[in-house]
């Protein structure tokens, strides 16, 4: 009965502050292949809001595409000085961090709403729920570590915030680029668009997308982990007759 | 031109990775290295995770070393009894190494170990060679030849106490076993750590501890580093999937044809000169790997997903 009543109470306080406004939203491509040429990928993300809640015409309103990878454990290390020498002396595990992140707006974030209003649908590095293990349990993870796995990963791009903007084209059109960059983890990825609208949340959608490595690449990967002594095996019968190639033709 | 290596899991450009064989290959056809210590480097300043930089460049060298074992065949330069002992301690040696690396890979601590172990063996190699050049250089130029001391006298008394021992035809010894067999695992365990052939290390020991007529230490040593470097790949391959052949493959392309010039240049150049060159490139290896480890680094921190089976499927 408490299940049926919590649901009901979440459907109805759902109905009361989300208006029904249409949102619909499509990426030019959902699935993303990995292959032997892959050196990132930019897609094309483009939605319209059309709904008599807002009015798209008239009304003025902001969007917020929210693009999240697959959750890994990720470890943070820090290096520290040890007699003469810097080692990795210090790490912080996060059970599960996304390995891609990323933020774009029709305008500043600041501009658009409240940060309280961003903290409590977690859109935004800072108001992700990530926690870290240590022996003392599930903790609140150290400023320090957070700010470095963000720094580290948005310096490999794999985090992006207030770096890609959402164009309003005209009569509630809109469309973002989503960047994934070479060495983007393979999963399924969400994407989650925000409709805001004088500082308050009146629509959201989520869509998926899949990035994999296909063919030659996923066979290459596959094998080496599921059967990694043939694909070492393989590796050496590889190198034995490459090397005895080139050595006949370095021959003559 | 883009290339994405699916084990490396990184996007490389196709013709720096063969460039960088080509030189590397130059370098090891002129000096007659395999090129291990410098390569290994290379892919981890360009940015290829150190653990497979060195899991696959024992891949590579397996290959650049049976070119160069073949023609060492056939001109007798191999001395196969020899070389199956300096085997038999290396499959050892690289089993080992490769659970170390295992270890200190899952602690976060490889880089650490593959730096240090430069910086110690090629520092002291590199300055015994360095020492050694120069001194022969100087001697040459006021006229000095040191007096040829016959094998009984260059054996040190203790080596022929050793048990085991046994006749090696091929390089006119009769020493123990045990000599070559441990010298053997300790270069097998430089290979799965290091990503090197071990030739740096092995070829001085071949020819001031055991003694070893030269025309038979380079073939010899090099039969050795293809078996090892092998087990070393399979070893890595099983432990920690760190093996990208395709990123061997290319290395090894571009090795193969830079070593074909560079063999031609080393010719135009004096053994003693060529010795000082190289010394003086394993110690710029060496100081440079110190010099990263000395220094505060402008970033303290580094990130890594954990438990990459799981990531990856």
């Amino acid at each position: 009965m408490r299940i049926i009543s919590g649901i009901l109470a979440c459907v109805f306080l759902a109905l009361v502050s989300l208006p029904v406004v249409g949102l619909v939203t499509d990426l030019s491509n959902r699935r993303i292949e990995i292959r032997y040429s892959f050196d990132g990928a930019e897609l094309i993300l483009f939605g319209a809001v059309g709904s008599s809640a807002v009015d798209p015409v008239n009304d003025k309103f902001d969007i917020v595409v929210v693009v999240r990878g697959p959750e890994v454990e990720t470890v943070v290390r820090r290096k520290e000085k040890v007699g003469i020498i810097w080692i990795n002396n210090d790490e912080l595990v996060f059970p599960s961090a996304p390995g891609y992140y990323a933020v774009a707006a029709s305008r500043k974030l600041a501009d658009i709403a409240h940060p309280t209003v961003f903290a409590s649908y977690g859109i935004g590095f800072d108001n992700l729920p990530l926690i870290a293990r240590t022996d003392r349990g599930l903790v609140e993870p150290n400023a320090e570590f957070r700010a470095a796995l963000y720094r580290l990963r948005a310096q490999d791009d794999l985090y992006r915030q207030e770096r890609d903007s959402v164009t309003l084209v005209a009569e509630g059109l809109f469309r973002t680029d989503v960047f994934l960059p070479a060495n983007v983890p393979v999963g399924q990825f969400q994407v989650e668009t925000f409709v805001f609208q004088e500082g308050s949340l009146k629509a959201r959608n989520r869509i998926l997308l899949s990035v994999d490595k296909e063919g030659f690449e996923r066979a290459a990967y596959d094998f080496a982990h599921e059967y990694p002594f043939l694909y070492g095996l393989l590796a050496v019968v590889v190198a034995l007759g490459a090397g005895w190639f080139a050595g006949v033709v370095g021959k003559k | 031109m883009p290339l994405y290596l699916p084990i490396a899991e990184i996007s490389m450009d196709i013709f720096l990775v063969i460039g960088m064989g080509a030189i590397v290959g130059f370098l090891s056809g002129m000096f007659g290295v395999g090129g291990g210590f410098l390569m290994t480097p290379l892919l981890i300043f360009v940015g290829v995770p150190p653990a497979v930089a060195v899991a696959t460049e024992s891949n590579e060298i397996t290959a650049a070393s049976v070119s160069g074992a073949l023609a060492h065949w056939r001109r007798q330069g191999i001395d196969f009894k020899m070389g199956t002992v300096l085997i038999a301690g290396g499959s050892i040696g690289s089993f080992f190494g490769a659970q170390v690396f295992t270890y200190l890979k899952s602690l976060g601590q490889v880089d650490l170990m593959i730096s240090l172990a430069y910086v110690v063996f090629l520092g002291s190699v590199g300055g015994l060679m360095f020492w050694e050049s120069v001194r022969a250089i100087l001697r040459q130029r006021r006229g000095y030849r040191a007096p040829r001391l016959s094998r009984e006298e260059r054996h040190k008394a203790w080596i022929h106490a050793l048990p085991f021992k046994m006749r090696f035809r091929k390089s006119k010894l009769y020493i123990s076993a045990l000599l070559p067999f441990f010298i053997g695992m300790f270069v097998g365990v430089l290979a799965a750590i290091m990503g090197v052939g071990g030739g740096f290390v092995m070829v001085p020991a071949m020819i001031y501890l055991l003694g070893m007529p030269t025309n038979v230490v380079v073939g010899t040593s090099l039969f050795q580093i293809i078996f090892v470097t092998a087990l070393t790949t399979i070893f890595h391959s099983v432990n920690t999937q760190t093996v990208d052949i395709f990123l061997a493959i290319l290395l090894l392309f571009g090795a193969v044809v830079g070593a074909q010039f560079g063999a031609r240049a080393g010719l135009k150049l004096k053994g003693e000169y060529l010795r000082v060159l190289l010394a003086g490139m394993v110690l710029i290896v060496c100081m440079k790997m110190g010099y990263d480890l000395a220094v505060e680094p402008t970033e303290l921190y580094s990130v890594a997903a954990v438990a990459a089976d799981g990531a990856g499927h």
